[in-house]
């Protein structure tokens, strides 16, 4: 069993939705970095404080329903929807808003945008 | 799944994109990646050729490390989105395995 603690990401500068509170647990260990170039730092922060697993999506992959956070540095169009339509809690790097084909799943309650690591903080 | 390509919008990933990626999206081999398209160069994708007219601040990071590309056939020449690669408004083809995109810089 793990000892995992909670996070609260607000919107960065220019972002949108949230706040977001994460909090991994054994049945959804993984922050999903589904970023260019590794674990993106934002992931890696949310990962140190909460004590969840980081996990690199362009490496392989893991159900929707072990992702405690999707993290991707989406430019508004498609990744930017995708996890929200799956229920799953989703931070982009960048500062976007709804819109695209799937802006009907992106809501505050599941998405927050414009997050650096300085965003995140220890609840 | 809403239709993206309905709604003029191609999205393309690289081939090592996580599964649920791929459902709406052209999986390719990306090849010579020097530079995302700018505003100016054309785009040949099945045998039709369109103008880039705008180009979006994270397009060039999203084809350079995911082999990323969201290709809008929306006649917009500022980009909406960050990602956005914004061509003419017309009716983007049916991409079929075998095609090729190829961005054509102009002098």
């Amino acid at each position: 069993m793990g000892e995992y603690k909670s996070v609260v990401i607000a919107a960065g500068k220019g972002g949108w939705g949230g706040p977001l509170t994460i909090t991994p647990t054994d049945d959804r260990p993984y922050i999903y970095s589904v970023t260019g170039g590794g674990i993106h730092p934002v992931a890696a922060r949310i990962a140190e404080l909460t004590g969840g697993t980081p996990f690199d999506g362009f490496k392989s992959s893991v159900p929707f329903d072990k992702i405690a956070v999707a993290v991707i540095d989406c430019g508004g169009t498609a990744r930017v929807g995708v996890y929200p339509m799956k229920k799953v809690l989703t931070v982009d790097i960048h500062a976007t808003s709804p819109a695209g084909p799937l802006a009907m799943f992106i809501t505050p309650e599941l998405f927050v945008s414009g997050v650096k690591p300085d965003d995140i903080k220890e609840k | 799944m809403p239709d993206f390509a309905e709604q003029g919008v191609l999205v393309f990933f690289g081939e090592n994109a996580p599964a649920e990626l791929h459902e709406f999206s052209i999986i390719h081999t990306p090849d010579v990646q020097t530079r995302a398209p700018q505003v100016g160069d054309t785009i040949t994708l099945a045998d039709n050729t369109y103008n880039v007219l705008a180009v979006g601040s994270v397009a060039s990071d999203n084809l350079l490390n995911l082999g990323h590309l969201d290709l809008k056939a929306n006649g917009l020449t500022e980009p909406e989105m960050p990602g956005d690669v914004n061509v003419e408004a017309v009716s983007l083809p049916v991409v079929k395995i075998g095609d090729r995109l190829i961005v054509i810089s102009q002098p």
